[in-house]
């Protein structure tokens, strides 16, 4: 697929932390933000009830922030006390912009 | 009972020699059941119902076991497991999916009070967890090591993987090694994109694991036999089952969560 999907589209981008895990972003744009976000993966999250808070803090998203700005908001989402490991903010806000912007070659 | 010299300097064995473990051998369940038990024996560990516990995992059918955070259809093909009859299960526990034949793999869990692994990292429990079992491969002549996060591996590539989850001031570690892979049938179940493999540096599914049958002539049964045995030398055990009170609970909750649809496809 190359350039941009149609507002509305299923999106889908993937990172892998280098000698760590894979962070898997699936949505939909709609007006301009990130709607029916899934993040899935083979990391770990302790607890693993983490894990809604965390896609939840990508709904709603604008799709033209920045990386830094979705990573920091990914950070800020995780509630203290719970620990991803193989993975972090940074590496879903990558996914999130490989979903948004797919490299010609890749699916 | 005499026990083996302590092998690895840094296993923290005193923390397994504080305890009594019951050893539960093998008994093929369905995938379900084998995923409901994790969660039922590591709260009961943790509530003081049951003591320190090592488990091994016995299989009634093949299956993909999903990690607690993989999205069925970023990973799995349902089309070819349906066909194949190859159900489609969710764990409790993070990381990646498994491709189970039951005579493929060998799978156990520890499940442990938390107290075990107080002041570790969680890095350092995983390696925590398995040294003993790296430690009764290499007396195979099996040439293997930890490799963080969460691998077993060796010269002739990766051997299987662990995963934990924490209930009720309890762990649960669990462990699955590769014996004899279907790599045919396993890519075409499980979808193993080229990102995955971005910084392995290598092509094909198979070219990453190193299944024992590969490095050893041993039957399945005999690995486990021995390792089991390692275990017993090692360790203070004793024998063990799970109770009928724990099957019990454990069935219910197949029912109401672990063979639902609502969980096995919490993530899409």
């Amino acid at each position: 697929m190359a350039g941009t999907a149609a507002d509305g589209a299923a999106r889908h981008g993937a990172h892998k932390t280098p000698g760590g895990k894979m962070v898997v972003v699936d949505f939909r744009v709609d007006d301009g933000v990130l709607r029916d976000v899934v993040v899935s993966g083979d990391f770990f999250l302790y607890p693993e009830e983490a894990i809604e808070p965390l896609t939840a803090s990508l709904e709603g998203m604008p799709a033209d922030r920045s990386a830094d700005e979705m990573a920091q908001a990914v950070a800020a989402a995780i509630p203290a006390g719970a620990e991803l490991l193989g993975s972090s903010p940074e590496a879903v806000a990558e996914a999130v912009r490989r979903a948004l912007n797919p490299e010609p070659e890749e699916e | 009972m005499e026990r083996a010299p302590v092998a690895v300097p840094d296993a923290h064995d005193e923390r397994w020699l504080a305890h009594t473990w019951q050893v539960i051998p093998g008994v093929p369940r369905p995938p379900a059941m084998n995923i409901a038990l994790d969660e039922v024996l590591t709260e009961r560990v943790g509530a003081g119902l049951r003591p320190p516990t090592l488990r091994i995992w016995g299989w009634s059918a093949p299956c993909v076991v999903l990690g607690r955070f993989q999205s069925v259809r970023n990973e799995v093909n349902e089309d070819a497991a349906t066909e194949n009859g190859i159900a489609i299960v969710r764990r409790i526990s993070g990381g990646g999916a498994m491709f189970i034949e039951p005579e493929g793999a060998i799978t156990w869990s520890i499940h442990a009070p938390e107290a075990m692994v107080q002041g570790m990292s969680f890095p350092e429990s995983y390696a925590f967890f398995d040294a003993w079992v790296v430690d009764a491969l290499r007396a195979l002549g099996i040439d293997a090591w930890y490799a963080p996060l969460n691998d077993i591996t060796s010269a002739n590539g990766k051997i299987g993987g662990a995963a934990q989850a924490r209930r009720n001031h309890a762990v649960l570690h669990h462990t699955t090694m590769a014996y004899e892979m279907n790599t045919d049938l396993m890519t075409r179940v499980l979808r193993i994109g080229k990102e995955k493999l971005s910084d392995k540096g290598i092509r094909s599914a198979d070219k990453r694991v190193g299944p024992l049958r590969q490095q050893t002539a041993l039957p399945r049964d005999t690995i486990i036999t021995h390792m089991l045995n390692q275990f017993r030398e090692r360790y203070p055990a004793a024998g063990g089952e799970v109770s009928a009170e724990e099957l019990e609970e454990a069935a219910r909750r197949v029912r109401d969560r672990f063979s639902t649809d609502a969980w096995t496809h919490l993530l899409p």
